[in-house]
């Protein structure tokens, strides 16, 4: 009996693993908000800084911060006071001139120690240069190569400014829609067997699967709307992503509707079977191609991190990978589950009918 | 079967707005531990749409179940 049933078993294994361990490993420590974020040359910066997951006060070799102008210049902090735990303030004296011959130059934060590792915001600080001398900046800075960064030890998920915890959101909202992307597929498979077979129960398999589609269609957009609240400040922005993503669902709506206003058995099959097979084809245009053309916040469009080499790491990828496969297998057992009921339904009313 | 709709689409509105409510004040609770409550709030809202579906497979199979007995 287990041996059977081992593809379920596995998906409830791993879904178990991906809540637990991603919501148990720590966010990496990061910057927050810094205070001011406006400087000027030749004057003393004070910067208030807030950190997040930081331990400011548990560091024993002391806590280093650098302002980093280009990829070769920095400037060291001349002092930095603890205030607690996620508070301190670094104070920097931002030299005549900088080694840049803009205007405005955007410095990123650097703050570094032993327990937290180093953390970095970046463009945090927008110094306004009054006059420009690129070589004598040049001689008042330090160079990068002079920073000794500390790693912070343990596994840890990338902090993102904007994103924080929700960052764990890859773990379930992402992997709601992979996995509702293989689902439709081998129900669009289903529709096509039968097509070619004529067999009702591959439209009944089809059927099914369409419905677990649809369901984590539905809870994808859900979830997704309750984290656009507390990060792009409403449920329902209009976005690209967002409105693609609802007509999509709306198509596979339509397919249920499609199926209940036809009467005869194999019409009902071979007509929706047909129309899964747009239905599905239209989800590529729809999620993957417009969101991409047109500026969307979503992650992964419009200059948003999504699944770039940037924005999720190999320790994360340890959980999204396995959670997108267990949410398949555990909807492909929910499907499976939707059409042993409707197969026993054509079963009795076959066998009724033909007692009749 | 619309029943089963109504009440589907009626309980997850309600759940939209009591873990999507929010205070006017910037600390309330979903923003509060860098936003970790709305990582709950999603998974909490997953759990209840398969818990959901759960009870739409129940019904039907429920009604399947009468029919046989009212046909024997």
């Amino acid at each position: 009996m287990i041996l059977k049933h081992w593809w379920k078993i596995l998906s409830v294994l791993v879904l178990l693993y991906t809540f637990t361990v991603g919501m148990l490993v720590p966010l990496n420590s990061g910057i927050e908000s810094v205070s001011p974020f406006k400087a000027k040359t030749g004057e003393v910066l004070e910067l208030m800084v807030e950190g997040y997951n930081a331990h400011y006060l548990e560091t024993k070799t002391g806590i280093t911060a650098w302002l980093k102008l280009d990829s070769v210049y920095v400037l060291p902090a001349k002092n930095i006071s603890v205030v607690s735990n996620t508070k301190l303030k670094a104070t920097f004296d931002i030299p005549e001139f900088l080694p840049s011959e803009k205007k405005v130059q955007d410095a990123t934060l650097i703050v570094n120690n032993e327990v937290d590792g180093s953390s970095l915001l970046p463009s945090a600080v927008f110094i306004t240069q009054g006059a420009i001398n690129e070589t004598a900046g040049k001689n008042l800075a330090k160079k990068a190569e002079s920073m000794q960064l500390y790693q912070r030890k343990g596994m840890t998920f990338p902090y993102r400014n904007l994103l924080a915890e929700t960052i764990r959101n890859t773990y379930f909202h992402v992997p709601l829609w992979f996995g509702m992307m293989i689902i439709l597929l081998i129900s669009m498979i289903y529709g096509i067997r039968f097509l070619l077979t004529k067999e009702t129960d591959y439209d009944l398999k089809s059927v099914a699967y369409t419905r677990v589609g649809l369901l984590f269609g539905i809870l994808g957009i859900f979830t997704g709307a309750l984290w656009a609240k507390y990060t792009w400040g409403a449920y329902w922005s209009w976005d690209v992503k967002q409105n693609m993503s609802a007509v999509a669902l709306l198509i596979y709506m339509a397919y249920f509707v499609l199926r209940s206003s036809l009467d005869d058995q194999e019409q009902k099959a071979r007509i929706s079977a047909i129309y899964n097979i747009f239905a599905f084809l239209s989800l590529i245009p729809l999620l993957f191609i417009i969101p991409r053309l047109t500026d969307s916040l979503h992650p992964g469009n419009g200059g948003n991190p999504g699944l770039g080499k940037d924005d999720i790491d190999n320790t994360m990828r340890m959980v999204f990978y396995p959670a997108i496969i267990a949410w398949t297998l555990f909807g492909a057992w929910m499907a499976l589950i939707s059409y042993r009921i409707d197969r026993l339904s054509l079963w009795f009313f076959d066998d009724y009918l033909e007692e009749n | 079967m619309k029943r089963i709709l109504y009440t589907f689409l009626f309980t997850l509105v309600f759940l939209c707005n009591t873990i999507g409510a929010q205070t006017a004040d910037s600390t309330s609770l979903m923003r509060s531990d860098g936003k970790l409550y709305v990582v709950v709030g999603v998974i909490v809202m997953i759990f209840v749409g398969i818990v959901l579906f759960l009870i739409y497979l129940e019904r039907k199979l429920t009604s399947l179940e009468n029919q046989i007995k009212t046909n024997e």
